[in-house]
């Protein structure tokens, strides 16, 4: 579907023809364009592409003759949804929860399906691995959370609320002031998005290192050969590995902005 | 996990991040500007204990 392009490793292998194993790096990570040199229409833009067709295309088929007694389909795709509107929104948010539903899914399904790019066959490159992308997302939520808070607040009071604590003596401001406005306006949604990518990229590179260490013992001398079939083994055992941190990633990562948004809804901390 | 709990768990990290960054930042400058070498230990120090006042201010007071 997605044409490979020839990988900066590729090019490293015969380059060191008859060389030692290449491990793999962040190097793997630097796909080269698919069509001339527009940086533009490398993997994970066309990964990116790929999986808003797909998402839509699935919920459209699966709502579109919605019954009473829902098809296997229907149900699959209710389920998503309502896993999303109760367990994430509604729990956390609280009343009022309704209007954050399609936001919360779109993140959801978005980093989901991304996320799993990273291990079906043939795409098996995780979008989030490359930093913009959860840096964006987590823009969005920043975004979206302080202006929420805003609105219900008033800018001042919702200020106020961040920086000062009620119920703390006055000289403790001096040191804890400062540390709210970090932690709300810098490493919240910098933790945020760097979780999504850290997680992605360590789990693709450790997939890289058994499957390719795989490949480069099976040809070796007839030793390494014997070897190369656990190599693979546990290739496989972190494919599913992988496959359970991305559905939790894409979990926390709207369960956090859910979080954010009724941090910011509520009265008082 | 309970949400709540998911919910304590990065906002105490996020805090305790702060601390350090900030204070400790703070520190790390005056060392740079005074030619001392002891204040980004102290500004460390201060940093991680407001963090841990204020997650205990969060968290603990109920």
């Amino acid at each position: 579907m997605i044409p490979r392009g020839v990988c900066v490793r590729d090019l490293l292998r015969s380059g060191a023809e008859g060389g030692g194993f290449v491990p793999p790096s962040s190097g793997d990570f630097e796909l080269p364009p698919i069509f001339g040199d527009n940086i533009y229409t490398t993997k994970p833009i066309a990964l990116v592409f790929l999986s808003v067709i797909l998402i839509s295309a699935f919920f459209i088929i699966s709502s579109r003759k919605a019954a009473v007694l829902p098809s296997k389909l229907q149900f699959a795709g209710e389920s998503v949804y309502t896993f999303v509107r109760n367990d994430l929104a509604k729990d956390v948010i609280g009343h009022d929860f309704l209007r954050f539903v399609p936001y919360l899914f779109t993140l959801f399904t978005f980093i989901l399906v991304n996320n799993l790019f990273g291990i079906i066959p043939l795409l098996q490159f995780p979008t989030m691995s490359r930093v913009s992308f959860p840096y964006i997302l987590a823009l969005t939520v920043y975004l979206v959370f302080h202006y929420v808070g805003i609105r219900k607040q008033g800018a001042i009071k919702y200020f106020k609320e961040i920086m000062f604590m009620p119920g703390v003596p006055k000289a403790a401001y001096i040191l804890i002031t400062p540390l709210e406005i970090l932690t709300f306006f810098l490493v919240r949604p910098l933790t945020l998005s760097l979780r999504l990518f850290a997680n992605m990229f360590a789990g693709h590179l450790l997939l890289l290192v058994f499957i390719l260490g795989g490949e480069h013992l099976l040809q070796g001398v007839i030793g390494l050969k014997l070897i190369s079939p656990f190599a693979f083994g546990i290739g496989i055992v972190l494919t599913f590995f992988e496959f359970m941190v991305q559905c939790l990633q894409a979990y926390i990562f709207t369960l956090l902005a859910a979080l954010y948004i009724a941090g910011a809804l509520a009265d008082e901390h | 996990m309970s949400s709540r709990e998911e919910n304590a768990m990065w906002s105490i990290f996020g805090y305790l991040l702060s601390g350090l960054l900030f204070w400790g930042g703070i520190g790390y400058g005056l060392d740079k500007w005074l030619g001392t070498a002891y204040l980004t230990l102290i500004g460390l120090l201060v940093g991680i204990s407001g963090a841990i006042y204020l997650v205990w201010l969060r968290f603990g007071r109920q």
